[in-house]
């Protein structure tokens, strides 16, 4: 090679570089998107106590930065002999959509773009078709002459066909029932809000926004923890709360006493006393296999 | 091996061309930068509270507010029996002191006596038909004296609002009493405005769009 062949070698070079890393620029601006720890994290079932504690200083410390509220995030367990199950009494709902907010507030949902875990369908009485349903009445007063409202949320399936989709096992079924997400797992595939049958996935598809002041402080890892762009999310019955022995959100504040949640393992539970005598009609699309959670009742 | 030189420098000159581009094409914001959406308006925090729409006797003595409406004697006579009128079709007609009740409870207008639960004699004390007299803390027992199953259900925590702790070990539990959600004079509740419906990611669904399958 001689000097003028190598001078405008390594110029080509030179200037190739400065436009490969000129091209790239846009990825800097997403510099909130990960850190070295996050990335270097353990998957949630292998990690030990002191990997938890390190990923849950993590959490708090980058939401304090993000949200300048300093959370109390915990990794609950499942506790022992309780199974959830969740009955939802379709002759009380009066469809005012107080859950869907309530739920929003309590699990640090995205604001805009709108994540909602609860869709609220009203139909007509004496038919049960979805795809006739309206997901958007805005009367002055609800509920209306001649309409049924049915939220619908995460059935928390006995055979959740979202698991079975996960091609990184960032999602799976605690032994309480609870099907949950690792947000810091997910690579925002989207296979299992294909695989969902009840809508009941949403993805975040750019940063969630959450106003500081509406940001619920009291968090747990695979629950309401901000979640970042790029994951999936959906009703995990309130870990946060039900871990706890608390009810969740949506059943503290149903105001028409719709919404019942219990251990179906102890029989003195309200869930197990409703599904006992209660006309207990659906699992909603049933016919799929899935075995929710989630069941469906009329009363008197 | 000439010719592999020249393909070599030619792949070598497209791609810097293209970084190149790519490059100015950046910088100058060629493909436009993203653009956040509009802030949506947030819910109405009345829509997040979750308490009861009514305040019952005993939910007022404990927060000592004015229980004016319960002193009948303010304005009763003690001793002197109270005289019902009806209407021609046999309708309670109710006294202008009290407009503010509306005789709502059970269909046909059949339950138009006000003393099928309230003491005749003594105003401050409810009335079962079982011959019990019970105080206004006690109204729960008055609605369970007819409505039977629906209060073995209330009792079991299967009708109406529960909170606290579902796991009574860890935590207090509280069930809300009769007169927490419904009027006793008109126990349907009455139409109520609902929280905004949900806003889409795109657009609303136009005529063209075919409707979605699943909820």
């Amino acid at each position: 090679m001689n000097r003028r062949g190598f001078l405008r070698s390594s110029a080509a070079f030179g200037l190739g570089a400065a436009a490969l890393a000129a091209s790239l620029k846009p990825l800097l601006e997403l510099k909130d998107f990960t850190s070295m720890q996050k990335f270097l994290q353990k998957y949630y079932k292998e990690m030990t106590p002191a990997d938890m504690a390190k990923v849950l200083d993590r959490i708090t410390k980058e939401t304090e930065r993000q949200y300048g509220v300093r959370p109390h995030v915990r990794d609950l367990k499942p506790m022992d002999g309780v199974s959830f199950v969740y009955a939802l009494n379709l002759t009380r709902c009066i469809g005012c959509r107080k859950c869907v907010h309530g739920c929003v507030a309590e699990n640090n949902q995205s604001r805009t773009p709108e994540i909602q875990y609860i869709r609220v369908l009203k139909m007509p009485h004496g038919s049960l078709d979805i795809e006739k349903s309206d997901h958007d009445y805005d009367p002055e007063k609800v509920p209306e002459k001649g309409f049924f409202y049915m939220p619908v949320q995460c059935q928390q399936c006995t055979n959740p066909p979202c698991v079975k989709v996960c091609p990184v096992h960032a999602t799976w079924q605690e032994a309480d029932g609870i099907t949950v997400i690792d947000y810091d797992w997910c690579i925002g595939c989207r296979y299992c809000m294909a695989a969902c049958p009840y809508g009941a996935r949403h993805f975040n598809f750019t940063k969630p926004s959450i106003p500081n002041d509406g940001l619920n402080p009291d968090m747990a890892y695979l629950g309401n923890r901000p979640r970042t762009m790029g994951v999936t999310e959906k009703c995990h019955f309130c870990v946060q709360r039900t871990r706890v022995g608390r009810y969740p959100a949506c059943v503290e504040i149903c105001p028409a006493g719709a919404r019942k949640f219990g251990n179906i393992l102890d029989p003195e539970s309200e869930v197990s006393k409703i599904l006992a005598t209660k006309r207990v009609f659906i699992q909603l699309k049933e016919e799929l296999g899935t075995h929710p959670r989630f069941f469906y009742y009329f009363d008197v | 091996m000439m010719n592999d030189y020249k393909k070599t420098r030619l792949v070598l000159v497209v791609l810097a061309a293209t970084f190149a581009l790519l490059a100015v094409a950046f910088s100058l914001d060629l493909f436009g930068r993203f653009t956040p959406p509009r802030p949506l308006p947030l819910v109405n925090p009345e829509f997040l509270k979750t308490e009861t729409w009514r305040r019952s006797y005993k939910d007022l003595v404990e927060a000592k507010a004015p229980l004016d409406d319960f002193d009948c004697y303010a304005c009763h006579e003690q001793g002197k029996k109270v005289v019902l009128k009806y209407d021609a079709k046999q309708q309670l007609v109710v006294p202008d002191e009290h407009s503010d009740i509306v005789m709502g409870h059970g269909t046909h207008g059949r339950n138009n006596n006000c003393f099928n639960c309230h003491n005749d004699e003594n105003l401050l004390r409810l009335q079962p038909r079982d011959g019990r007299e019970l105080k206004f803390e006690e109204s729960t027992l008055l609605c369970g004296s007819c409505h039977g199953p629906t209060y073995r259900d209330w009792e079991a925590g299967m009708h109406g609002r529960t909170s606290g702790y579902w796991d009574r070990s860890l935590g207090p539990f509280k069930k809300q009493d009769c007169v927490n959600c419904h009027n006793p004079h008109s126990p349907k509740f009455p139409g109520r405005q609902p929280a905004p419906p949900p806003n889409y990611l795109r657009e609303k669904r136009g005529a063209t769009d075919p409707p979605h399958t699943s909820p």
